[in-house]
């Protein structure tokens, strides 16, 4: 891809997200969010595969189907309200919808099944830039609207640890593995939205570290599949001792800090007396710890069969940067 | 003028059910040409005559008009149209869904319950959506660029997709 275009569109993925973030109207906020879907098609297809083309239509269809409920939500919330401010969606109808629509952007279950396919087909990086960045736009909507009751939030939640951990059970490609687990750590966000808003952004900040960490350390060994992870020991030995600290992060265990949104989301759970439900959040986030447990488990923990020539790689100078490709 | 919209409505109606139901792109693009044309209609009968004046020239006289040549250069020997069988069936399933939707939602869906862009009874040349046009060059001009923007990458993202022939993104594989 020429230099220009390539700066065009991810200037354009910037000023989408902005754009959103911005906005008090939702035409506006809408609008950063198709920028932000149309800019990223050519980065998907960068790869010039029949795979990346697959996936990118797929992205494009559920994105575009998405986009129109929201435009349909907002324009009926105008209808029934007068008001196309994005902190006045009074009409449990239009809320219902924008909800929904926006679950199908970020892939909360059950509107989730477009996630592993289209993560598969993506290099790493595109797909980083999909599981962080391109959640911020749609994630600063939900949390602007102002629902009446906290069930759908709770719903969409607890189906979506379920599907995101009993989903990636298993799974050997590591791309769908992540894209499960930003489903599982989309849920547990939701979850608490609509009784703590800060909780959830603590928990979608820890996310956003968490996830660039992994799908950096998986750039930097080039790796996209358990058995390539398992003979990538000798790449980076640091890394080799790092990553499952990243990945027990992931999986919530203390004393790392993605045990953080964790612990204060099942107190505040508790304090609302939901019990029942932080229990059910938290025994089904073991489905999400159990993959990540296998996978440094074949990094870190174990060795794998080798020939002796995969144990020298470290001797070699580096052929990457340690700073972003 | 109540019967002329309700006509116009039915038309809308009856193209999403050509459309939908999966014919030939041929047939199809005629579907579309169809419900476009009647959709400017029902635009003019609730005041946005402007608004319908654009959607005529550019979606049909330029988007469609493309589509129809490019479906043009895509032949196929037996193209089905509203009469072969697997056609039909959707045509039917889609015109239950419609008499469905009808007996659900059919109280308050009346033309008097529209809000249309003003409350001028006839066909004047100046509607409602005449200012909000002005107002789009004026205090709107931001948004007029910010959209404009976004066309501008449209275009780039549709042309780096479609770029490099038989080595590119979209490609007969």
């Amino acid at each position: 891809m020429t230099p220009l275009i390539y700066s065009t569109l991810i200037i354009s993925l910037g000023i989408g997200t902005t754009l959103t973030f911005a906005s008090t109207h939702w035409y506006l906020a809408w609008m950063g969010i198709e920028i932000n879907t149309l800019a990223i098609i050519p980065l998907m297809t960068q790869s010039h595969s029949p795979r990346a083309t697959e996936a990118t239509t797929k992205y494009f269809f559920a994105q575009a189907t998405a986009s129109a409920t929201l435009l349909f939500a907002a324009t009926s919330n105008a209808f029934f309200t007068g008001s196309w401010d994005i902190l006045q969606t009074n009409n449990p109808l239009t809320y219902t919808l924008m909800t929904l629509a926006l679950a199908m952007k970020i892939g909360l279950a059950p509107l989730h099944s477009w996630m592993p396919e289209v993560m598969q087909g993506l290099t790493l990086l595109t797909g980083l830039i999909l599981s962080t960045w391109q959640k911020l736009a749609p994630f600063c909507l939900i949390y602007q609207i102002q629902p009446h009751s906290p069930n759908l939030f709770m719903a969409l939640g607890l189906l979506s640890i379920v599907a995101g951990g009993w989903g990636g059970f298993n799974q050997v490609q590591l791309r769908k593995i992540l894209a499960y687990s930003s489903i599982a750590h989309l849920g547990w966000m939701v979850l608490i939205l609509s009784f703590s808003p800060p909780l959830t952004l603590v928990a979608f900040s820890t996310y956003l570290m968490m996830t660039f960490s992994l799908f950096y350390s998986f750039m930097m060994t080039k790796t996209t599949h358990i058995n390539s992870l398992s003979t990538s020991w000798a790449k980076i030995p640091t890394l080799t001792a790092l990553t499952p600290l990243i990945l027990l992060s992931l999986g919530g265990l203390p004393p790392l800090t993605g045990f953080l949104p964790k612990w204060m989301i099942l107190q505040e759970l508790t304090k609302q007396d939901l019990a029942l439900v932080a229990v059910l959040a938290a025994l089904f986030s073991l489905f999400s710890l159990y993959f990540y447990l296998r996978l440094s488990y074949a990094m870190t923990l174990t060795m794998p069969p080798n020939n002796p020539a995969g144990t020298l790689p470290w001797r070699l100078n580096p052929s990457h940067n340690t700073l972003p490709p | 003028m109540s019967y002329l919209m309700c006509v116009l409505l039915l038309g809308l109606v009856l193209g999403l059910v050509a459309v939908a139901s999966n014919p030939s792109p041929y047939f199809a693009a005629m579907g579309l040409v169809v419900v476009a044309g009647v959709g400017c209609g029902v635009l003019v009968g609730t005041g946005g005559c402007f608004l319908s004046l654009v959607l005529f020239l550019i979606y049909l006289g330029g988007m469609l008009v493309v589509f129809a040549y490019s479906a043009a250069m895509a032949a196929e020997p037996f193209p089905e149209g509203w009469g072969s069988w697997p056609t039909l069936r959707l045509v039917g399933g889609y015109l239950v869904g419609v008499a469905v939707a009808r007996g659900l939602l059919g109280k308050n869906w009346y033309e008097e319950d529209w809000s249309g862009f003003d409350s001028i009874l006839g066909l004047t040349v100046l509607r409602g959506d005449v200012g909000g046009v002005s107002l789009m060059y004026s205090s709107g001009g931001w948004l007029l660029m910010g959209g404009g923007w976004v066309l501008l990458l449209t275009l780039f993202v549709v042309l780096e997709l479609t770029r490099g022939l038989g080595r590119g993104a979209l490609r007969a594989v």
